[in-house]
C-alpha cells in the first residue's frame, strides 16, 4: 500500500477542509470496508486519508413533516436495528440487512455503502487499466461479463454496488453534500451518474472535495414496501440482481408504484414502465409478472449475462408480491 | 526476522528482457534482493503464466517488502499466449508449446505441442458391444479448473546457523522438503531441519519438495544473514500454487434394454496449465466390458496443476455419473438399480451395492420422483446419488516411543498434520495400546528430527503411521511388562494394559496402576521403536453419497438441503477426526459443484477472480445437514479417508439438480446462468 498521511478532524467543516479538489488525492475513510481493500490492491493510491468517523453525524434525527435524517457515519448494523427506520422505511432495512456480512455491517457506514466503488473484477485487479483507472477501454464487453450491466450502453458496464442506493431512490431520498462553499441538496435520483467518456472515473456527482453527510428521507405516507435480492450464496456474496418496490394503494388497487432495480446497471435502475404497468392494478402473480416483464424491456445483455434478465425479472416480481404482502418463495430459506 | 516478497509476472507469457533490482535495493528496510529468473539465461527467461516467479526481496517489515518488490523494474516482451482450451484443440492458438517455439520453451520436460495426444486404451470389442446395445447415448461432459484455496497460504520461515538451515514450512511432507532444500541449495541433507507443527490445509498443493517460495525464502535468509518469513498472499495462491485440472469427455455409450452397459467410446481432454498433465479415471468404477478411450492433455498459459484432493476422481466421477443417470432414464430404470447392475462384483473393498441399498433406504430414495419435479411453483426438489473409490494405503511410517517414570508418554513420528487430525490419531493409537487416556500421551510430530515417515498425500498418512505407532507402543508395553512382572510374580505375557492398569488378563485385581507400573522405569525413560509392517493396514475404500437439493427455476439458484455420506475406511481409529474428513470433503465437493471457478479473462489470460470475493466459497449458511455413516471394517485394518469423501458430492448434487429441474446440465459449476439457459433451451 502506498504510504499516506492521516488526519482526524472532529467536525464536518474541518473534514471538508482536509479534502482536495484533485481526483483521488485525498479520500475520506469511514468504515474502511471498501477503501482499505482498494488501497491494499493498489487500485486507489491517495496521498492523504481523512478519517470522517469522528467528523460526520452517525445519528438519526426526526424531520418536520415526519421524515428522518440519517447521518452518513451511521453504521449499517445500527440502521438495520433502528426501530423508527424499520417502521417507516422497511425496504431500506431489508436492503441494509443483505449487505456483506455481520462483520462488514458492524464496520461499514451508510455513506460508505452509497459511495463505494464498483466491485467489477476488472476495476479491482490492477492488471486491467480500464476506463475507471484512467485507461481507454472497458474490458467487460469482450471479456468476462457474467456479473455486469444489462442496461446502459457503456462506455463502462459496471453495476452500481450499493444496496442502500436502490431503496434511497425508491423512497425519494435527498442527499446532503457539504463542500468548501457550503451545503447542497441533491435528490438520490440525480446523485448517481450514468457513465460517459467525460465522467467515467466516478459513479456520482460528489466532488472530490465534498462529503455526503446525510440521507434525508421524506415521510413515506401510507405505502407498502417490498424488497427481493438474488445471489449465488446465502452467506457473503454480491447480488446478481435485486429490487425495491413501493406501492401506494387505493383500496385493493395500486394508485402509484415505485420500482427500482439494483445490480443491473451502472446506476440504480428505476423502471417507470413497470410503475405504469402496476398503476390501477390489483396485485396478483400475473400483474406482478407483467410489471416485471415491463421492467426488463429494453435490457441489452452482454455476451454472458443474458441470464440476469430472468433473474432481475424474478427479483422485481417477488419484490412486488412482497410489497403486496403475498407469499414470496425463497429457495435459500425454505 | 525479515519478510520476503516475490516479484511475479503479470503476463501469461512473456520474455524477460531485463530486471533491475537497484530501485528495490535502495528502498527503505530492504536487506536482500534476489534474481530468480535471469534474463541472460535463455532456458529460464520466459515466464509461462501470470504469477510465474521472477525476483524477490526481503525487508524489515512485510509492508516494506511489498513496496520494494513493486519497485523491481522488469522489462517484458509480451508474447502470444494460449488462453483457451478450445483454441488449442482447434489448432488456432499460437504454437506456444511447439518445438518451433522460442528456445526458452525447450527446457527439459516441456511439451512439444499445445496438445499432447495420449495412447488409445482399448479393452474388449467396441463394435460388438455397440451391436448388443438397444440404445446409444452421445454427449459431452466437462468440469472446470478450481484452486486449492488452503486457508493457510504456502510459505516458510527460514533461519540459518552457519551452513545449517532450519525451515518452518507449510508442507505436507517435512522429509521430502528437507531433501528438496538439500538438493535445491546444494547442501547436505544432514544440515537441514524442517518443521511443520500445525498447518491450515494443503489438499495436495503442498507436496512439492522444491517449491519456489521455499527456495527463495532460504536464499534470501542466507543472503541477509537473518531469518526470513515468506508467506504468499491469496492472489499468489490462486495463480501459482496449483489447481485441479479441467476435464472433458465426448462419450458414445451403448446400453441393452435391460440396463447393461455394453460399449463405451470416449475422447477426453483437460488442461493442467503450462505443461502439466490432466489425467482422470474414465469410466469411473462401473464395469463396461468393451471400451475405448483416447486422452489429450491440453497446455495453456496458466499456473500448473498440482494434486488436489483425490486427483482426477471428482472429474471422472462427475462425467461418469451424469452419463449413468442419462442412461438409466433411457432404459427407464431407477438410477440406484441401474448403478447396481453395472458395478464390479461386491468385495470388502467394493461395497457400493450394499451401501447404495442401505443409503437409499435411509435417505428416503423411494420418495424420489422421476426426472423433473412435478410440484407446482418455481421451487423444485430433487435427489441424486454418486459413488467413490480410493486407495488410501500407506507404508512409510516410523515411530519412537518413550515412557517416563511419571507415567507420561511421548510418541515421536516424522509425519505432519495438515489439519486432518494426525496429531490426535497418534495419541489415540498410543493411548489404546497402553489403556490410558489420550491426555497422557504427548504426540511429537512435524519435525525431521523424528523418525522418518512419509509425506501426507494420497490419504496414506493414517495407514502409514498407525501401524508404526502400534508396533512401537506394543514394544514399549512389552518392555514395561518385563519390568513389573517379577514384582507381581507373574509371567510378562499374562499381563494386559487396560483402564489405566497393567494387570493379569483374567484376574484384574492382580496388577498395578499405570502410574505405579511406570515408577519401576527409573530415571531413563523406557524407549522403543516401530516401523510400518503389513497386516495392520489395508488399501482401497468404497463409499456412496446421496444429495437432496432445491432449485429455484426462476433464478437458477441451487440450495443443497441434505447430504448422506456412507464411507468405509477400514478400522476407524479416531471417529471424530474421520467424520470431520467426510464433512470437509463434502463441503469441498459442494463448492466444486456450485461455487468455485478459476475465471480467466479470455483476452488477456489473467485471472479476474484471484480472491475470495468473486472466487466463491460456501459459507456456513450454504452448507446443508451432512449425515455421515462410517462403515466399520475393523478386520481390514487402517485405511486413509482424506480423499474419498470429496469425490462424489459434486456429481450427486448435479444429479439432484437434474432430478429437480428435468434437464441436464452437463458441465460444472452449476451456475444460475447455465441452469436458466438449459431450462430455456428445453422450453424452446
Amino acid at each position: 500500500m502506498k504510504a499516506f498521511s492521516y488526519v482526524n478532524p472532529t467536525n464536518e467543516r474541518d473534514a471538508v477542509r482536509a479534502l482536495s479538489p484533485e481526483f483521488e488525492k485525498v479520500l475520506p475513510l469511514a468504515g474502511g470496508q471498501d477503501l482499505l481493500a482498494r488501497m491494499k490492491d493498489y487500485v486507489t493510491e491517495p496521498d492523504r486519508i481523512v478519517n470522517v468517523k469522528n467528523a460526520l453525524d452517525a445519528t438519526v434525527t426526526s424531520m418536520p413533516g415526519g421524515g428522518l435524517k440519517i447521518g452518513a457515519a451511521m453504521k449499517i448494523v445500527d440502521l438495520v436495528e433502528h426501530p423508527q427506520i424499520s417502521k417507516l422505511y422497511p425496504a431500506m432495512v431489508l436492503a441494509a440487512g443483505e449487505v456483506g456480512t455481520p462483520q462488514i455491517r458492524n464496520q461499514g457506514t451508510v455513506g460508505g455503502n452509497l459511495n463505494q466503488r464498483p466491485r467489477c473484477w476488472y476495476f479491482r485487479n490492477e492488471e486491467f487499466v480500464c476506463f475507471k483507472k484512467g485507461g481507454n477501454q472497458c474490458f467487460s464487453p469482450s471479456g468476462e461479463n457474467q456479473f455486469h450491466a444489462i442496461f446502459g450502453s457503456g462506455p463502462s458496464f459496471i453495476v452500481h454496488p450499493s444496496s442502500l442506493a436502490v431503496p434511497s431512490i425508491a423512497y425519494n431520498a435527498t442527499f446532503r453534500l457539504l463542500g468548501p462553499k457550503g451545503e447542497r441538496m441533491v435528490p438520490a435520483s440525480e446523485y448517481f451518474t450514468m457513465p460517459t467518456l467525460q465522467n467515467v472515473r466516478t459513479e456520482n456527482v460528489l466532488m472530490p472535495n465534498e462529503l455526503l453527510t446525510h440521507v434525508i428521507l421524506p415521510a413515506p405516507g401510507t405505502i407498502k414496501s417490498g424488497h427481493y435480492e438474488v445471489r449465488y450464496k446465502e452467506s457473503h456474496d454480491w447480488p446478481i440482481a435485486f429490487a425495491t418496490v413501493l406501492l401506494a394503494m387505493n383500496g385493493d388497487a395500486v394508485r402509484s408504484a415505485r420500482v427500482v432495480m439494483g445490480a443491473v446497471a451502472p446506476v440504480p435502475w428505476r423502471s417507470e414502465a413497470a410503475e405504469a404497468a402496476l398503476a390501477g392494478k390489483t396485485i396478483t402473480e400475473e400483474t406482478a409478472a407483467a410489471a416485471a416483464e415491463a421492467a426488463l424491456r429494453g435490457a441489452k445483455p452482454l455476451s454472458q449475462n443474458a441470464y440476469k434478465i430472468q433473474v432481475a425479472k424474478t427479483a422485481v416480481k417477488r419484490a412486488i408480491l412482497h410489497a403486496a404482502g403475498m407469499n414470496v418463495v425463497d429457495v435459500k430459506t425454505i | 526476522m525479515l519478510y520476503g516478497k516475490i516479484v511475479r509476472s503479470p503476463h501469461p507469457r512473456a520474455r524477460i528482457v531485463s530486471v533491475d533490482l537497484t530501485p528495490a535495493q535502495k528502498a527503505p528496510g530492504v536487506k536482500a534482493t534476489l534474481l530468480w529468473r535471469d534474463p541472460a539465461d535463455t532456458a529460464r527467461s520466459i515466464v509461462m503464466y501470470q504469477g510465474d516467479e521472477i525476483a524477490a526481496v526481503a525487508a524489515d517489515t512485510e509492508e516494506h517488502a511489498t513496496d520494494a518488490a513493486r519497485l523491481v523494474k522488469v522489462e517484458y516482451e509480451v508474447l502470444p499466449a494460449v488462453i483457451q482450451v478450445d483454441q488449442a484443440l482447434a489448432g488456432n492458438a499460437p504454437a506456444v508449446f511447439a518445438a518451433s517455439g522460442p528456445a526458452a520453451d525447450n527446457t527439459p520436460g516441456t511439451p512439444r505441442s499445445n496438445v499432447r495426444q495420449g495412447q488409445t486404451q482399448e479393452t474388449g470389442d467396441i463394435a460388438a458391444g455397440f451391436k448388443q446395445a438397444a440404445q446409444t447415448l452421445e454427449e459431452t461432459y466437462s468440469t472446470h479448473v478450481i484452486t486449492h484455496v488452503c486457508l493457510e497460504s504456502h510459505g516458510a520461515v527460514c533461519e540459518w546457523d552457519g551452513d545449517n538451515l532450519t525451515a518452518w514450512v507449510s508442507t505436507q511432507g517435512v522429509n521430502a522438503t528437507k531433501d528438496g532444500f538439500a538438493t535445491g541449495l546444494k547442501i547436505p541433507a544432514s544440515n537441514v531441519r524442517v518443521i511443520t507443527q500445525y498447518m491450515g490445509g494443503g489438499f495436495g498443493s503442498k507436496l512439492g519438495a522444491q517449491d519456489p517460495q521455499s527456495m527463495i525464502c532460504a536464499r534470501l535468509a542466507k543472503q541477509a544473514n537473518a531469518p526470513v518469513k515468506l508467506m504468499l498472499d491469496r492472489k499468489e495462491e490462486h495463480l501459482a500454487t496449483g489447481n485441479r485440472p479441467s476435464a472433458a469427455a465426448r462419450i458414445k455409450v451403448g446400453v441393452t434394454a435391460d440396463g447393461m452397459i455394453t460399449a463405451f467410446d470416449a475422447e477426453s481432454w483437460g488442461t493442467g496449465g503450462a505443461g502439466a498433465a490432466a489425467g482422470f479415471p474414465l469410466p469411473y468404477i462401473y464395469q463396461i466390458p468393451n471400451r475405448r478411450r483416447t486422452h489429450k492433455d491440453v497446455f495453456i498459459n496458466t499456473g500448473l496443476q498440482r494434486p488436489m484432493r483425490a486427483p482426477g476422481h471428482p472429474q471422472g466421477s462427475f462425467i461418469t455419473e451424469v452419463m449413468m443417470e442419462e442412461l438409466a432414464d433411457r432404459v427407464k430404470m431407477d438410477p440406484v438399480e441401474f448403478r447396481i447392475k453395472n458395478l464390479p462384483p461386491e468385495a470388502p473393498n467394493a461395497m457400493w451395492g450394499s451401501y447404495l441399498r442401505q443409503g437409499a433406504k435411509e435417505f428416503g430414495w423411494d420418495k424420489r420422483h422421476p426426472t423433473g419435479d412435478p410440484a407446482p411453483g418455481p421451487i423444485k426438489t430433487g435427489m441424486g446419488v454418486a459413488i467413490n473409490t480410493w486407495g488410501g494405503g500407506g507404508s512409510q511410517g516410523r515411530a519412537h516411543v518413550e515412557i517416563s517414570s511419571d507415567g507420561t508418554v511421548v510418541v515421536r513420528c516424522g509425519t505432519q498434520d495438515l489439519g486432518t487430525g494426525t496429531r490426535t490419531l497418534v495419541a489415540v493409537v498410543a493411548a489404546d495400546t497402553f489403556g490410558i487416556p489420550v491426555s497422557n500421551i504427548k504426540p511429537e510430530i512435524g519435525d525431521t528430527v523424528y523418525p522418518v515417515s512419509g509425506g501426507s498425500g494420497g490419504s496414506t498418512t493414517a495407514a502409514g503411521i498407525s501401524p508404526a505407532i502400534r508396533i512401537a507402543t506394543v514394544n514399549a508395553l512389552d518392555a514395561l511388562k518385563e519390568k513389573i512382572a517379577p514384582a507381581l510374580g507373574v509371567e510378562p505375557a499374562s499381563l494386559v494394559a487396560a483402564n489405566g492398569r497393567i494387570q493379569v488378563k483374567d484376574n484384574p485385581s492382580k496388577g498395578m496402576s499405570w502410574a505405579e507400573a511406570c515408577k519401576q522405569i527409573g530415571p531413563q525413560p523406557l524407549a522403543a521403536d516401530g516401523a510400518w509392517q503389513p497386516g495392520l493396514s489395508s488399501v482401497t475404500t468404497s463409499g456412496v453419497q446421496f444429495a437432496e437439493v432445491k432449485v429455484d427455476i426462476e433464478t437458477g439458484i441451487v440450495k443443497v438441503t441434505r447430504i448422506l455420506a456412507l464411507q468405509d475406511c477400514g478400522l476407524v481409529v479416531s471417529r471424530l477426526t474421520a467424520e470431520s474428513q467426510v464433512y470437509g470433503g463434502v463441503v469441498g465437493s459442494l463448492n466444486f459443484a456450485l461455487f468455485e471457478d478459476r475465471i480467466l479473462d479470455r483476452n488477456t489470460g489473467q485471472m479476474v477472480n484471484p480472491n475470495m470475493e468473486w472466487y466463491l466459497l460456501a459459507g456456513m449458511s450454504d452448507i446443508p445437514k451432512i449425515d455421515v455413516r462410517l462403515i466399520d471394517q475393523s478386520e481390514r485394518g487402517v485405511i486413509g479417508i482424506g480423499e474419498p469423501p470429496t469425490v462424489p458430492t459434486a456429481a450427486a448434487v448435479a444429479l439432484a439438480v437434474r432430478n429437480a429441474i428435468g434437464v441436464t446440465v452437463r458441465s460444472l459449476p452449476l451456475t444460475p446462468a447455465k441452469i436458466l439457459q438449459t431450462l430455456a433451451q428445453r422450453r424452446a
